[in-house]
């Protein structure tokens, strides 16, 4: 990445949204009682295979779900489904 | 839940609902309490550029402190009433007459979070993570900043558990200014080293 | 061995999978010891939840932008700084320092 040809830097500026806190919050409480590590969260978000197409509170809650799951202390359909559940009360898709 | 106001989800993010999914599932499961979550938020929340501002205000009036900030920048701020958070270590790096500072984290976006808060879009950005480490100044001179020829660019990339923050020189003209007028000069970008304090009287919000 | 400051390096051109906090832009060039940060857990290894120990100790190292970029124009001797591990470093050739 250090290096690579790019062009002008955006300068917009997004609204945090209260999912992104949550994303924020959650990786951190996660790490402040050991069960992750900045560096597992890293590491998580490297290899992200739609690393590219991630916005970074995207990345960030992404890999914390990678770590749970890799860990074991959650299940990718308990998550699934309660996501699911979550849209439908939301009155989404 | 924390802060949920269904109302208010205007995202379209499928991440929103993953992340909240994660919250209850770990609340349900008494992994994390809604108390630990809810602090963790306060605590970002209750991070700013501001406090990078009182650093820098109080090293411009004060020799001792400014030897502190640039010695030991975690017992610094925790003089200042900042809790500068462990482990990952705060250094502040000075700019003179003869060099300026410019920060960056190529690999992923570190940032001295435990002390300003939420690092700006730009900073995380591919465009500023690849090209701040090769061409500087055509990136500075984006941010309205050319430092003079003779002036050497340092970049530090923040490739480990370090996290930088620029102590810029005092603008000129600003001998009446008390220490909160001082600190209201020193902008976010010039704490990252993009650009340079406001000149006392410009109105630009920089 | 433990490098002093001013002493020369070389960044070690590794290709090793996994995760790494030396940057792609910086394998196999020439810079110096600006000082020892300290020494620290492996994270290449606790970011597979391991104890990183050893620790490893962490260097400030300096380059010459001149040095890393083919086409670096500047008339003043900018300069770059990372944090490198000393695993990633080996001692320099001299560089143009």
């Amino acid at each position: 990445m250090g290096g690579s040809p790019a062009g002008p830097i955006g300068r917009d500026q997004h609204e945090v949204e209260d999912w992104e806190r949550l994303s924020d919050a959650i990786n951190s409480a996660l790490g402040a009682r050991g069960l992750q590590s900045t560096d597992e969260h890293r590491r998580a978000i490297e290899s992200l295979e739609n690393y590219r197409d991630l916005s970074y509170y995207e990345r960030w809650a992404a890999a914390t779900e990678r770590l749970l799951v890799e860990k074991g202390i959650l299940t990718d359909r308990e998550i699934d489904e309660r996501a699911a559940e979550i849209e439908r009360r939301w009155g989404g898709p | 839940m924390s802060g949920h106001h269904p109302h208010e989800e205007t995202t379209t993010s499928p991440y929103a609902a993953r992340i909240r999914a994660i919250e209850a599932l770990l609340l349900e499961k008494g992994i994390l309490t809604e108390p630990e979550v809810q602090d963790r938020i306060s605590y970002m929340e209750a991070r700013s550029p501001a406090n990078g501002a009182k650093l820098v205000a109080r090293a411009w009036i004060d020799d001792e402190f400014k030897g502190l900030l640039l010695s030991d920048g975690k017992a610094a701020a925790s003089q200042l009433g900042m809790d500068p958070e462990h482990p990952a270590e705060f250094v502040v790096v000075q700019n003179t007459p003869k060099v300026h500072n410019l920060i960056v984290c190529t690999l992923c976006s570190c940032y001295p979070r435990a002390i300003l808060g939420r690092p700006p879009d730009w900073y995380k950005s591919f465009e500023y993570r690849s090209r701040s480490v090769r061409e500087p100044r055509a990136v500075m001179r984006e941010f309205g900043f050319e430092p003079p020829e003779n002036v050497e660019v340092l970049v530090h990339d923040s490739t480990a558990d370090v996290r930088y923050m620029v102590l810029s020189m005092r603008p000129s003209g600003t001998e009446d200014l008390d220490e909160e007028g001082l600190a209201r000069l020193v902008t976010r970008d010039s704490l990252v080293g993009v650009s340079v304090p406001r000149a006392p009287g410009a109105t630009d919000p920089g | 061995m433990t490098y002093g400051p001013g002493d020369q390096v070389r960044v070690l051109p590794l290709e090793k999978p996994g995760h790494v906090r030396t940057p792609d832009y910086l394998k196999g060039k020439n810079g110096w010891i600006e000082f020892l940060i300290g020494p620290y857990p492996n994270p290449e290894v606790l970011a597979y939840g391991l104890s990183g120990l050893p620790e490893r100790n962490l260097y400030k190292v300096g380059f010459k932008q001149a040095d890393l970029w083919e086409d670096y124009r500047c008339p003043a001797e900018d300069r770059l700084y990372a944090d490198v591990y000393e695993h990633w470093l080996e001692p320099g050739e001299g560089g143009t320092a």
